[in-house]
């Protein structure tokens, strides 16, 4: 965000009072759910994080971290409080907007992988470009070079599962980062495989995040939370404390 | 998403269930070939029917008796037409020829040492054949005993009738009459309406003397033959005033005709156009009806679509969420959805277009009719097909489309 820093910093000052080049914004965001009984997932929760930082939200299950990131995804809206992407308030889009916002904007990478088990891995990577209206030809090359880098080049035309679980995701890695998002997101992606292979996934977010990628990060796991440069400790919904590490 | 990515993911669901998706365009297709196949019969048999009478000329009016209900059909057993109707229908404004024409029963034709049996002879007058050709031989002349036969008729016998043959013709009364054949008469055209040289065996003989109804005229007060049936070739150039001519003198009291009709009866005068225009009505609504039975197959094949797709939408409800996460838009998933039910139905027509071709070829033999297709019904049938998918798949579709991404990501 060289070029751009100063119309970035106009859109976000909107959001929340001061330039900066963050690229998400949460000011004051609460999310319920109703139901037979009213449930809070996420109470005044604000946070924000800067181009190119590494944030891990952790906390236990039913905390809200999911929530978060979902709200964030623009997969979800918030009850109140705004959320902010790239300059943009999530709940002024309309639906056909959001859905180009999580297929450009934002990269998902989710604990079970989410792959089209139809698909080969090289259509996996490039169905986010099939939704902008890419050509095939940009498709190919980018869903190559992408498999390329996850070290996956020869695994091109295996159906998902064909792949074992740490390929899989490093396929879903490979998808996240199709549409080279301003923010990759990532829900337990080490949760559905074994110590090693996560280990080897967590190693890929290094790199990514040296690469100069925002990366935010749900984990219930402190081991995996450490990678990252800040930790936000959520618990019942609200942000208990954020651990610089 | 562009229109052929959607296809290729369309096609690809599609093949991931092959037994699934054979089984529902199965229902389209049963659907789309009984309409086609009732359609192209349909057709045929209108075709046929027309065609039969189209070989006449248009300038003729035909004078029958018919039952007076709406739709009554021409009782052609009725005899009416008197020596003195056919000399006034002669005396009208333009008209050319009037040839009567009726039935004799019989009950066997001889010639030589082989006998066959049939029922009826028809009784004219030499005129009939002005327009006709003859295979062989001539007319026969009127007051003689002689008798014309055509193609089919002259080949009952082994070694085919030819001109100046002996026949016996046994009356059902067992009198026998001996008669020479005078000729062989060819084709399809004549005087004669419903096809009267066609290809069903008929023998002609003069209604004089070989007509034996007689009544007494009410005009003149004396015996005099009568005829079922009146061919009146009007000078072509005034067909429809002759028409109506014809009509006034047989519908009015100075005609024997409408004096001697059965009560319940009424004289008509139909040219060729008219007969046309009705059978036709008649052969259509039959076919509309009965077309109308086979949509109700096309519906259950609808309902099949519409059935699978929704199955369909909540097995892929994970993979419709995976979609909507990286991007896509409510409209792409419908979209898919959507494709996907119009592929069912456009196969189910493709496939049951040339099977119910193949259904009313089969049904055209059977009835022995030549084949006419109707391709205005192929492009409803495509249409309708596309139609059939489009609907049955909109509630699948639109379902998936409002499926929550979040509770999708969660659906196992």
């Amino acid at each position: 965000m060289t070029e751009g820093t100063d119309e970035a910093g106009v859109a976000s000052a909107a959001v929340d009072g001061e330039p900066s080049d963050d690229v998400v914004v949460c000011s004051d965001v609460t999310k319920t759910y109703d139901g037979a009984r009213t449930v809070v997932a996420l109470e005044d929760v604000s946070l924000s994080l800067s181009s190119g930082s590494y944030t891990a939200v952790m906390g236990p299950s039913g905390s809200g971290k999911s929530t978060l990131l979902n709200l964030v995804g623009g997969l979800d809206t918030p009850t109140a409080g705004t959320v902010a992407v790239d300059g943009r308030d999530l709940a002024t889009l309309s639906e056909a907007q959001r859905a180009r916002h999580r297929g450009e904007t934002v990269g998902f990478v989710f604990q079970t992988f989410n792959l089209m088990p139809r698909l080969t891995a090289a259509e996996n990577v490039a169905l986010p470009l099939v939704f902008l209206g890419r050509d095939r030809k940009e498709r190919g090359t980018r869903a190559e070079e992408l498999l390329a880098d996850v070290g996956l080049a020869d695994r091109a035309d295996h159906l998902p599962a064909e792949l074992s679980g740490g390929q899989r995701q490093r396929v879903a890695i490979a998808r996240a980062l199709v549409a080279d998002p301003a923010l990759l997101l990532a829900d337990e992606p080490t949760g559905n495989v074994d110590t090693g292979t996560g280990d080897r996934i967590m190693a890929e977010f290094d790199t990514l995040h040296e690469a100069g990628n925002t990366v935010l990060l749900v984990t219930h796991e402190r081991r995996i939370a450490e990678r990252a440069e800040r930790i936000v400790h959520v618990r019942d919904g609200r942000v208990r404390e954020v651990e610089s590490v | 998403m562009d229109a052929s990515e959607t296809l290729r993911l369309s096609v690809r669901s599609l093949r991931a269930h092959k037994l699934r998706a054979t089984l529902t365009v199965l229902g389209v297709v049963i659907g789309i070939a009984a309409v086609v196949t009732f359609a192209t019969f349909g057709a045929s048999l209108e075709a046929d029917v027309v065609s039969e009478i189209e070989g006449s000329s248009a300038n003729e009016i035909y004078l029958v008796p018919a039952a007076e209900e709406e739709g009554g059909f021409p009782d052609a057993g009725q005899p009416v037409f008197t020596e003195y109707d056919l000399e006034q229908l002669r005396a009208v404004a333009g008209v050319e020829r009037v040839v009567p024409r009726g039935i004799v029963q019989v009950t066997a034709l001889t010639a030589g040492e082989e006998t066959v049996a049939r029922n009826r002879v028809t009784v004219t007058e030499a005129s009939a054949f002005e327009a006709a050709t003859f295979a062989d031989g001539r007319a026969f002349r009127d007051g003689r005993q002689e008798a014309v036969l055509n193609c089919p008729a002259a080949a009952l016998f082994a070694g085919n009738l030819s001109a100046g043959d002996r026949l016996t013709v046994t009356l059902q009364s067992g009198e026998r009459e001996n008669v020479t054949v005078a000729g062989v008469v060819d084709g399809t055209g004549g005087q004669l309406p419903f096809s009267a040289f066609s290809d069903r065996p008929r023998v002609f003989l003069p209604a004089d003397p070989f007509s034996r109804t007689v009544v007494e005229s009410p005009t003149v007060g004396v015996n005099q033959r009568v005829c079922p049936q009146v061919t009146v070739v009007a000078d072509p150039s005034q067909t429809t005033a002759v028409q109506d001519r014809v009509e006034g003198y047989v519908t009015s009291e100075r005609s024997d005709a409408a004096r001697l009709r059965p009560a319940g009866y009424e004289i008509r005068a139909r040219t060729n156009a008219d007969l046309v225009d009705r059978i036709e009505r008649v052969v259509e609504r039959l076919t509309r009806f009965v077309t109308g039975i086979a949509v109700i197959a096309l519906v259950v094949g609808a309902v099949g679509i519409a059935n699978i797709m929704l199955v369909s939408v909540t097995e892929r409800t994970r993979e419709i969420g995976i979609m909507k996460a990286v991007g896509a838009r409510n409209r792409d998933v419908m979209g898919l959805f959507l494709v996907e039910a119009v592929l069912l139905g456009a196969l189910g027509a493709l496939v049951g277009v040339p099977l119910g071709v193949a259904g009313g070829w089969v049904a055209t033999r059977y009835a022995e009719i030549g084949l006419v297709l109707a391709p205005g019904w192929f492009a409803v049938a495509v249409v309708v097909g596309v139609g059939v998918g489009a609907v049955a798949g909109l509630y699948p579709a639109w379902r998936a489309a409002r499926v929550d991404p979040i509770e999708a990501l969660r659906y196992e």
